[in-house]
């Protein structure tokens, strides 16, 4: 059928397939504000979508990060027990943070959780759309202010799934942890579901900002949860989002010491913030990157 | 808020255009600089139309409420317009049905007994019974039909009624029942500016004797154009008529107006700017292009011909004729102005598979003539979109067909009238007569489904402007014995089509495409 | 000895011919016909008042294409004699002193082998001038046979030589051309053709075919009645040009036609459930000139209730009758020619149609002439004449000395 293909080559060099759609120039005062439009991920929830991102981060992900850094996972045993679905809050420096988030839950917990990522990288290009909403279990996340809020993370809550969120609604770029938005909290308190705060210490010396693969030399990451926290009755999504990075902030202070002296400093008042050390940037970024110190857990079989 | 209709100028970034080729039609890459006139985006449709109804005749212009014109005893006739309006037929409930089902409601509650419903179809053929009740809806259609809801029957002897002339000389004769009416309803759709007003009762209902005035090519060549009433010799004619007719018999108007909601959601590429549709649209562009053009001509035809428009209602208005008619044609403006300055040199335009005359038929030769040169080319205000001794280009394949049953007299004019002469004027004089008063087209028009004998001619001079105005008409893709016989001339493509029509415009001409439908009417400057 | 083209009897060729020769035209002009080219000898005149002719031009005529291809009546065939020469349409010049015509005189044939060339007294019709229906055809002086060209005595057209009797005889002026001589005979059949449909002045007429025949037809419609409005049913556009030359009033194709009778006659038109459609109201007069099923249907469909037929071309079975019954036609054939009434005058066809031959322009309607040896392309060309724009295909004898 030549004809059929000279069709398809038409509508493809006139629509300009695989490339931006473009307006006419004397159409462009007429052109509507562009549809907020949000990139399909329901197929990569299917039945199909499932077994092959099960598959994926089994044999391909976690095998990938767990060569590349050393991860330490605590705190695992704050999910025993809790029903899902829960949203995972955690702070964000490095995009091992959603591989590390995911690959460390339990087989129980990973399989029913999705992850909110930023609409306008991830989900910019087809290509890239498709490969984060599979292995990832992604959904667009609109995070530029004045955004028509997306009702995909309640959907995904009534129907069961958990989601991970990243409340800072970007990467840090210096290693530490930036100023909780309220969005998290607002999702919490709308669909009654309990928080899981989330640390993860050591992934922005491990892969900083900038860098495409990470730092070679297997840097050593911690992720350590902490127990859910349940909105009250008629909390603001303020107050419940500082109670989270409080929580956040104390399981920093808990990794870098140990869980005892967190709990007194806490109790104190006087957990001290991850938002770093004041002073200039390099100075900060200096701090951030230091590797954590190597654990020796595991006997040296060959020393 | 609706976007409004604009000109398009074609540059590097447009994509091809969509061109309607008859029962079929394809994307089409225009020269630089090609101007494409848009129509308005589709206005948004009333929420509630049976109440807009309800309240348009409760609060009518320049008339009592309708419940005050009926009383027991009285003789009601309800007139509507035909098959003819709108295109394609719109989907189910009809707006005729709605307002008929309202009026209906308030004579029955004021004890109005004699009560008659008449097809208001002119010389148009006959509609058969399935497509009355498909505009009345059942309920009507289960209550009135056959006994007194009835197709106009302008050749009954004993149906008409002669009213007088007007100032001008013009014979008014109508529908006897409608003239010995109490009162006199008419429903009607406004999809064009040429429809309603006093078209609708004195041509509606009006015969062979009466309808001669202003149907001939005299008025024709000076209604510039017949879609802009005031500048429009016919319905100024038409409008004398229908004064001389209100000092006789009292008149009721309904007019409603329709959005450009044309095409029905598969073929929703078809109502969308070509480069905003999605991969969605391009696929079902692809597809239904390829289906439609591998289907065999029969099967083409009944997809299209079941193809029903979700119009929705975007205003009705009640009362006085002129009085409604005014707030009608703004209404249509709204949904169909596009301003556009200056004339070009070439205009083209894009036939769809269907034409006020071909519903559930055949747009043959005449009628492809009548759609392109008649109203297309008149969808103006103003000036016409292309210059005096500009070139049309039409995209149709003009088959050589006819439907038998419907346009008998079609199939001879076409064999003997056009044989001779193409102009008008001549046609006019010489064979009009003859074939409006052919007994045989006669029978046919008053028992079977056929058009008038005269109809062709009228379907002629429709196009008498264009004739007078265009320096040459060419069809893209056309039979070329049908065209060539027509006085017309055929081209294989656009671009051959382009090439002849710069042998008569020029070599750098200026190019105007009409995108439509949906319907835009051209405002020039 | 002379050179002729035989038709002899072969009832092989005969069967095929007859089973495809109008589908495929181009076998019976080849292999399938019953026609040789002969050396012969020169036929001898029977008797007194007969002499030689040696045609300069024989014209083909759509009934011996008919009878090569099998498509007549078996009805004809006790009246002619095998083998024969074919050939009635004939110009040529006297060989032998003929009573009062001397040796080289340049002659037109009238074929019909009457009461007078077969040496009897005259029948009742020759009687009346009408020879065409002479009643003696198949005894006297030579042997059976409608025509000169039907029969085995004679010879025809399609040769060098042949025998004719002075009765047969008709001198043309020097200054007709042979190129119009040879059309006299068919000429004046149309004539007698055109008559015999009997137009009043003013009635329309309907001519189904424009052949030869049909051509000729309108030409002696135009020349000697008065009709009013001609319509003429054409296939072809040559066809069509002459048609509008010689003065119809409307030319249609054959699809067109019943159209064409209705609106002229505003009669109404029905469509039966199975065959074509007809009218009730028609023309006047319809005269069938193309000698098939389907025109003569046209004719008997479009012909007004009491109106008349005319069969001018060679008839064909299993036209539909019903029209006859129900219509009231007068059908009626009209072969050959006689003494016809023109506005009161009785006059020879014959004369008639010299004075319109050397009258009219008729040129353009002998469209091709060929050699005895060429038959088969003569033949060829002349059964598709109408498409080849070339009414008439004739053989010049001459061109194989």
């Amino acid at each position: 059928m030549p004809a059929l293909l000279d069709e398809v080559r038409e509508v493809a060099r006139g629509w300009r397939w695989g490339r931006r759609p473009l307006v006419p120039r004397s159409a462009e005062p007429f052109a509507p504000p562009p549809e907020p439009r949000e990139f399909p991920t329901e197929w990569a929830r299917t039945p199909a979508g499932r077994v092959a991102r099960a598959a994926i981060q089994r044999f391909v992900l976690r095998p990938l990060v767990w060569s590349e850094t050393a991860p330490r996972v605590h705190g695992l045993d704050h999910l025993e027990g809790l029903r899902g679905p829960v949203v995972f809050v955690s702070n964000h420096s490095s995009h091992l943070d959603a591989p590390l988030v995911l690959c460390s839950l339990p087989e129980r917990w990973r399989r029913r959780t999705a992850v909110g990522a930023a609409a306008d990288y991830f989900f910019d290009v087809w290509w890239r759309a498709a490969g984060t909403a599979l292995v990832f279990n992604a959904f667009p996340v609109e995070r530029s202010v004045g955004r028509r809020l997306s009702d995909t993370p309640w959907r995904l809550l009534q129907e069961g799934w958990s989601i991970v969120v990243f409340p800072e609604g970007t990467r840090s770029r210096d290693g530490w942890v930036g100023r909780f938005r309220p969005g998290a909290a607002r999702l919490c308190i709308g669909a009654g579901v309990p928080a899981v705060p989330v640390a993860i210490r050591g992934s922005f010396a491990a892969m900083p900002r900038g860098r495409g693969w990470p730092m070679p030399g297997r840097y050593p990451v911690a992720v350590r949860y902490g127990p859910p926290l349940f909105p009250e009755s008629d909390e603001t999504a303020g107050s419940f989002m500082r109670r989270l990075s409080d929580a956040v902030a104390r399981l920093w202070d808990e990794d870098r010491g140990d869980w005892w002296s967190a709990q007194v400093r806490a109790a104190r008042g006087t957990t001290p913030p991850p938002a770093g050390p004041e002073g200039p940037r390099w100075l900060r970024v200096w701090e951030a990157t230091r590797p954590l110190p190597r654990r020796r857990t595991r006997p040296r079989v060959w020393s | 808020m609706t976007r409004p209709g604009f000109v398009l100028e074609v540059d590097e970034r447009t994509p091809p255009l969509l061109v309607h080729r008859g029962e079929g039609f394809g994307v089409q890459r225009f020269p630089l600089g090609t101007r494409v006139v848009y129509p308005p985006d589709s206005l948004p449709a009333l929420p509630d139309v049976r109440g807009s109804i309800r309240h348009a005749i409760m609060n009518p212009l320049g008339s009592e409420p309708l419940p005050e014109l009926l009383r027991p005893g009285m003789r009601l006739t309800i007139a509507f317009d035909d098959i003819s309006l709108p295109l394609p037929p719109m989907n189910p409930p009809d707006v005729r049905q709605l307002v008929l089902e309202e009026v209906l409601e308030l004579a029955a509650r004021r004890g109005v007994e004699d009560v008659e419903l008449l097809v208001a179809n002119s010389l148009h053929r006959r509609m058969t019974g399935k497509e009355i009740e498909a505009v009345v809806g059942e309920r009507v259609f289960r209550s009135f039909w056959p006994e007194s809801l009835r197709n106009f029957d302008a050749e009954d002897p004993g149906g008409l009624t002669y009213i007088g002339q007007t100032d001008k000389g013009e014979d008014v004769e109508i529908s006897r029942r409608a003239a010995e009416s109490d009162l006199l309803v008419y429903v009607n759709i406004n999809l064009v500016a040429m429809d309603g007003g006093h078209k609708s009762v004195p041509v509606g209902l009006g015969s062979y004797r009466s309808l001669r005035h202003h149907h001939n090519v005299n008025t024709m060549l000076h209604s510039r154009s017949y879609m802009d009433p005031p500048s429009s010799a016919l319905h100024g004619s038409a409008a004398r008529m229908g004064r001389l007719l209100a000092d006789h018999l009292r008149i009721f108007t309904i007019e409603t107006t329709l959005n450009n909601e044309t095409f029905p959601r598969e073929f929703g590429f078809l109502n969308r700017r070509e480069w905003e549709w999605s991969l969605r649209d391009q696929a079902g562009y692809l597809a239904a292009k390829k289906a439609n053009d591998a289907a065999p001509g029969r099967i083409r035809r009944e997809v299209f011909r079941r193809i029903r428009a979700p119009y929705g209602v975007t205003g009705v208005h009640a009362g006085e004729t002129e009085a409604v008619h005014e707030q009608t044609l703004a209404n249509v403006h709204r949904q169909q102005k596009v301003e556009v300055s200056g004339q070009s040199d070439i205009m083209v335009v894009g036939l769809p598979y269907i034409c006020p005359y071909n519903v559930n038929s055949i747009m043959n030769p005449i009628l492809v003539m009548c759609l392109g040169l008649g109203y297309f080319f008149n969808m103006y205000v103003g000036r016409p979109l292309v210059r005096p001794g500009g070139a049309l280009i039409l995209c149709h394949p003009v088959p050589w067909e006819f439907h038998t049953v419907h346009h008998p007299s079609y199939v001879d004019f076409f064999e003997e009238v056009l044989a001779e002469t193409t102009d008008p004027s001549q046609i006019e004089s010489k064979f009009e007569e003859q074939y409006a008063t052919d007994p045989w087209y006669v029978h046919l028009y008053r028992n079977s489904h056929a058009y008038h004998g005269v109809h062709p001619f009228y379907m002629w001079y429709w196009g008498a402007h264009a004739l007078d105005h265009l320096g040459d008409v060419i069809f893209v893709g056309g039979d070329r014995r049908a065209v060539r016989r027509m006085g017309f001339r055929a081209a294989s493509t656009f671009a051959d089509a382009l090439e002849m029509a710069r042998e008569r415009v020029g070599s750098s001409p200026t190019i105007t495409y009409l995108h439509s439908p949906p319907l835009a009417l051209a405002e020039v400057r | 000895m002379t050179v002729a083209l035989e038709l002899f009897r072969s009832v092989p060729r005969y069967l095929a011919a007859r089973a495809v020769g109008e589908r495929v035209p181009g076998l019976v002009a080849g292999p399938l016909a019953p026609l040789r080219l002969v050396n012969r000898d020169e036929p001898v005149p029977p008797a007194e008042g007969w002499g030689r002719v040696a045609p300069r031009l024989a014209g083909i005529c759509g009934s011996d294409l008919a009878t090569l291809s099998g498509r007549t009546s078996f009805y004809f065939s006790p009246l002619v004699s095998m083998p024969f020469v074919p050939g009635h349409e004939v110009v040529g010049d006297l060989f032998d002193d003929v009573e009062d015509l001397p040796a080289g005189t340049r002659v037109v044939i009238d074929p019909v082998l009457s009461c007078a060339a077969r040496g009897l007294p005259p029948c009742s019709s020759c009687a009346e001038g009408s020879t065409g229906r002479c009643d003696r055809v198949t005894v006297g002086h030579v042997s059976p046979g409608l025509q000169t060209g039907y029969c085995a005595d004679t010879g025809g057209g399609w040769s060098a030589m042949l025998v004719a009797h002075r009765s047969q005889l008709h001198p043309v002026p020097d200054a007709l051309p042979d190129e119009r001589a040879v059309l006299v005979e068919p000429l004046a059949c149309a004539i007698h053709a055109a008559l015999r449909g009997r137009p009043e002045p003013g009635d329309t007429v309907l001519v189904v075919g424009a052949g030869t025949v049909g051509i000729l037809t309108l030409l002696a419609l135009r020349e000697f009645t008065d009709a009013g409005s001609i319509v003429v049913v054409a296939k072809h556009q040559g066809q069509r040009d002459l048609a509008r030359r010689y003065g119809a009033t409307e030319v249609v194709g054959p699809r067109e036609a019943v159209s064409a009778v209705r609106r002229g006659s505003r009669a109404f038109r029905l469509q039966p459930e199975r065959g074509g459609a007809f009218l009730l109201g028609g023309v006047d007069v319809g005269i069938e000139c193309a000698g098939t099923r389907g025109s003569l249907d046209l004719a008997l469909r479009t012909t007004r209730a009491g109106g008349r037929v005319v069969l001018a071309g060679l008839p064909v079975a299993g036209a539909d009758l019903t029209p006859v019954w129900f219509r009231e036609l007068e059908v009626m054939g009209a072969y050959a020619s006689g003494m016809e009434r023109v506005n009161g005058d009785r006059r020879s066809a014959f004369d008639l149609a010299m004075s319109v031959a050397a009258e009219v322009d008729l040129d353009g309607v002998l469209g091709a002439t060929y050699p005895l040896g060429s038959w088969r392309e003569a033949i060829d060309h002349a059964m598709s004449a109408g498409r080849l724009g070339t009414p008439k295909v004739a053989f010049d004898p001459r061109e194989d000395s």
